[in-house]
């Protein structure tokens, strides 16, 4: 089964075709099917191929080879890969808590309605900013890390809601008490320690 | 509306070019995994699809319009597209 990709580089190439076609031999439009394979070669395809793309576009946007393809990015990266499972996004990343190849995706969207949208034009400033104006230097969050992204998937697992958590879901849930600046769980991208720590290499 | 040698309307031949422009631009922004891709895609790739699409258009809105010596050329162009202007 070919995979979506190769369906719409498919039909990318049937529009480029018909439309070359009909415009070396516009005699072909002279007859109401020929007319009908021009409405659809140059409005119904082209539209169809955009809005594939544009969803194609926005999957690979979730990647986290789209994320670490910015030179900005590359320490983040390698703090994934850090041999310390203090260090929260390790810890996910290294034993598959969260998929692999949507790391940064993952923790970093939005669990809200319209959410996805948002991390979209957030994504968008990013790049405007990279290349248009002036990165901040470190790089930080716009806003505040939600608690909602944690509890998105630890709120209602037997290893979260313990004698620990319980008391304090409230204030979780209200983010009066943040999972990852109160002294919990702050060891996150601590980039400033990591050429301490070893590098875990994963296996083939 | 003009039209080139064979008989095609002007506007229907710049729209094709678009398009083929625009499908070319989008196809080779798939082979890229960056966000400078997607800028490409959206803005230069978008930009010509809509375009050519639009262009491919205006013939049938100016159809749909009141009668004027437009109306009456564009009513022409799609009745005879492949005649001599």
């Amino acid at each position: 089964m070919p995979s979506p990709l190769t369906i719409l580089y498919i039909f990318l190439g049937i529009t480029i075709v018909l439309l070359v076609l009909i415009l070396l031999r516009p005699s072909l439009t002279m007859s109401i099917g020929g007319r009908i394979l021009a409405l659809v070669a140059f409005v119904a395809l082209p539209i169809l191929c955009g809005v594939w793309g544009l969803s194609e576009h926005f999957e690979r946007s979730k990647q986290t080879s789209f994320c670490l393809s910015c030179h900005i990015m590359e320490p983040y990266g390698r703090s994934l890969f850090v041999d310390d499972l203090t260090h929260i996004p390790a810890a996910h990343f290294q034993n598959h808590r969260i998929p692999a190849d949507e790391a940064c995706y993952t923790c970093h969207t939005d669990y809200a309605m319209y959410g996805a949208i948002g991390v979209k034009l957030h994504g968008l400033r990013h790049v405007y900013v990279q290349y248009l104006g002036t990165p901040m230097n470190p790089i930080h969050l716009y806003d505040p890390f939600n608690n909602r992204e944690c509890l998105h998937c630890h709120a209602g697992a037997r290893s979260f809601e313990n004698e620990i958590h319980t008391p304090m879901m409230d204030q979780l849930k209200s983010n009066q008490l943040s999972c990852i600046s109160s002294g919990c769980h702050d060891t996150v991208h601590n980039l400033d320690t990591l050429n301490k720590f070893k590098q875990w290499r994963p296996t083939e | 509306m003009r039209r080139d040698k064979n008989g095609f309307p002007h506007t229907l031949r710049l729209s094709g070019v678009l398009l083929v422009m625009g499908l070319c631009t989008e196809a080779g922004s798939l082979f890229w995994v960056h966000p400078i891709a997607f800028i490409v895609f959206f803005v230069v790739g978008g930009a010509l699809l809509g375009a050519g699409v639009l262009l491919f258009l205006y013939p049938l809105v100016l159809l749909s319009s009141s009668p004027d010596s437009h109306d009456s050329e564009a009513r022409e162009t799609l009745r005879r597209p492949n005649s001599q202007a």
